[in-house]
């Protein structure tokens, strides 16, 4: 690691001196230190390591604001464990800020006092942020999405051969040469977004959620230009950055000239745009919506029809932390699923007590903690197992990723599906040029 | 029982008052601090109510049967309820000793019950930071130090019921806790409530609380 100088502290404690608000400041002087959160933090529960008890990660932030702006932190620091800024400080904070928390916020609901622990790690990301130590794996996936408009810096001709394979696919499907996946066309109702993952890993996400946009009549697009719904710098804690890539979306939307973006299935993609973008650039944003809620949307007004027949198979449900617990939508995903498959069956804890699949907070993006993110993993094997599903449907390709690990891992032997994917196998379609 | 004075007070009760001042001037600091800060400017669109997200912050968001904490651990649940009773009472006992307010012989003895109980489950709570690795490794001097000063204030304002003697030395504890509290995690007594506002405004606005039922 490099080594801490004063420039850098100078940056990193300037987080704590810019306080715009009460938030922080509340949040950072709360917690008694009863511990209690340790039996809701999957890290722990795993690894039974103290360290990683959430209450330590707010401490080891909060013991450095102690150091510099209370009282006691000044005059006897060692009373108050208050730290100095320093390499070993420094060196804790990555670990256990970027390593040791997928930031599902889990511990937040159920913390004795109501300390926003989540947030408080993402404030001490930002402090890391600011001195130059987010891991490099994160921050080149950052990187990546600011020079190239995607988090995988996809080129636009293989992101374009992609869709024009997935449209053929849907026009064999649908058995209608019309079926369509646009691209670049301006004054549709829809602007639509993808997670890079489906064009690099999972292209059938797309051609299933074009058969949904198809059933329902829609008029929609994608964009070349900006499709990313992912907003890494929400997990890096650089606001900057993640205003940049909040606000260019935004803006490829009024380009487009769309009545609504429209977010792919992606958790923390529907937290960034929906929620923190618009704080990130101190402006309000136009409609946005998760693909989660337009497809209830279109059930609810008869615009797409299921047959539940057509999926048997027990269906279980994985609650993405940051659609849920930070975003608010947990009803939707269970209205569609009861409507589109016949055995629905939840898992324990579930919706707002759900537990984090594990590849949450960036852990994905980091490789450098791998064998954590599958260790804590071990917590929804179990959860999965318990179900007797046969497939594991989640509104979030981060989650769909983890979750296929953890299939192979901990051979659990499912189908690890979006909810795009259950609501188009479960529609039965007459070619519109039929109709 | 000890003659109470208002006019006349004892040098101690002097002392009492001025650590109440400090004690009450430095939490009123942290106060208007946050006040002054205000609650964050969302730009997202609201999709909730954050009045309702507050109200159930210290509603439901409490409610023991919904909180891991809670129903976990429900020993030190139930401790930390009495525990916090016992002390809010004693404060209670604090101004009305301070004010020479007597509260008379049947409920001097229920009160120092109270006051006992509250000791007996802070000494709980001080044995299970002293033997659990997890609280072990979270404590810090500040942790202990506060529980001490507020088992020893529990005993002597029980004490003072009884033993009417202890009626100085009680006070003298009493301005040490108050001096100490604006310093130290006692300070979360106003902390506490602000982080629940936050809390309860946060999840208001995306309407994640109150939880609606599917």
């Amino acid at each position: 690691m490099e080594k801490v100088t004063k420039d850098k502290i100078k940056a990193g404690l300037e987080v704590f001196r810019q306080l715009h608000d009460s938030k922080l400041l509340t949040h950072l002087n709360s917690c008694v230190h009863c511990g209690l959160c340790a039996d809701s933090c999957l890290y722990y529960l795993t690894m039974k390591d103290e360290r990683m008890i959430p209450a330590n990660k707010v401490d080891v932030v909060a013991s450095v604001y102690r150091r510099y702006h209370t009282l006691a932190g000044r005059l006897a620091p060692r009373l108050v464990n208050a730290r100095e800024l320093d390499d070993a400080t420094v060196e804790e904070m990555v670990d256990l800020l970027f390593g040791a928390c997928t930031m599902c916020g889990r511990c937040v609901r159920h913390c004795s006092i109501g300390v926003d622990i989540e947030y408080v790690v993402r404030m001490g990301r930002k402090i890391l942020s600011d001195m130059g130590y987010v891991p490099a794996s994160l921050q080149a996936t950052v990187n990546a999405a600011l020079e190239t408009g995607n988090n995988m810096a996809i080129p636009d001709e293989e992101f374009l051969d992609t869709i024009e394979w997935m449209e053929e696919e849907l026009q064999d499907e649908l058995e209608d040469p019309q079926a369509e996946i646009p691209v670049n066309q301006p004054g549709k109702n829809v602007l639509y977004t993808l997670n890079p993952r489906e064009p690099k890993f999972f292209p059938l996400s797309i051609s299933a959620m074009a058969k949904v946009f198809y059933a329902a009549g829609e008029s929609w697009s994608l964009s070349t230009t900006m499709y990313d719904v992912t907003n890494y710098a929400y997990f890096s804690g650089n606001e900057e950055h993640g205003a940049t890539i909040g606000q260019r979306i935004h803006e490829e939307m009024e380009k487009m000239q769309a009545g609504k973006l429209v977010l792919a299935e992606c958790g923390h993609g529907y937290r960034a745009n929906r929620w923190e973008a618009p704080n990130y650039v101190k402006k309000a944003f136009p409609e946005t919506v998760s693909s989660v809620e337009l497809m209830a949307a279109y059930l609810r007004e008869g615009k797409i029809t299921p047959d539940k027949s057509l999926t048997e198979e027990v269906v279980t449900l994985h609650d993405p932390c940051n659609l849920v617990r930070g975003g608010g939508i947990w009803h939707e995903q269970r209205y569609i699923l009861n409507r589109c498959v016949q055995h629905f069956e939840e898992m324990s804890p579930h919706g707002l007590d759900n537990f984090c699949c594990g590849g949450g907070g960036g852990q994905l993006a980091m490789g450098e903690y791998n064998d954590r993110r599958l260790k804590i993993a071990e917590i929804k094997a179990e959860q999965i197992r318990k179900t007797v599903a046969k497939i594991v449907a989640t509104p979030c390709h981060n989650c769909v990723d983890q979750l296929s690990q953890i299939n192979v891992d901990f051979k659990l032997n499912v189908q690890i599906k979006t909810i795009a994917e259950i609501v188009a196998d479960s529609l039965v379609i007459e070619p519109k040029s039929q109709k | 029982m000890v003659v109470y004075n208002t006019v006349l007070m004892y040098w101690f009760e002097w002392i009492a008052l001025g650590a109440l001042l400090i004690c009450l001037s430095g939490l009123a600091y942290h106060m208007i601090r946050l006040i002054r800060l205000g609650v964050q400017d969302d730009y997202s669109a609201r999709a909730g109510s954050p009045v309702a997200g507050v109200f159930y912050s210290f509603t439901g968001g409490m409610d023991p049967r919904h909180k891991e904490s809670a129903y976990l651990n429900l020993p030190t649940y139930v401790s930390g309820v009495i525990f916090h009773i016992a002390v809010f009472v004693t404060i209670v006992l604090f101004f009305l000793f301070l004010t020479g307010v007597n509260p008379g012989q049947s409920a001097s003895l229920i009160l120092s019950v109270v006051a006992f109980s509250g000791a007996v489950t802070g000494a709980g709570m001080l044995i299970k930071r002293l033997r659990d690795p997890k609280l072990r490794y979270l404590s810090n001097a500040d942790d202990f130090i506060s529980l001490l000063l507020v088992i020893v204030f529990l005993i002597l304002a029980g004490l003072t019921l009884l033993i009417p003697a202890a009626y100085p030395v009680f006070m003298l504890a009493s301005s040490l806790l108050l001096l100490y509290m604006p310093l130290g995690k006692l300070r979360h007594a106003v902390y506490f409530f602000a982080a629940r506002i936050h809390l309860g405004r946060f999840y208001g606005w995306r309407n994640v609380w109150p939880p609606r039922k599917v």
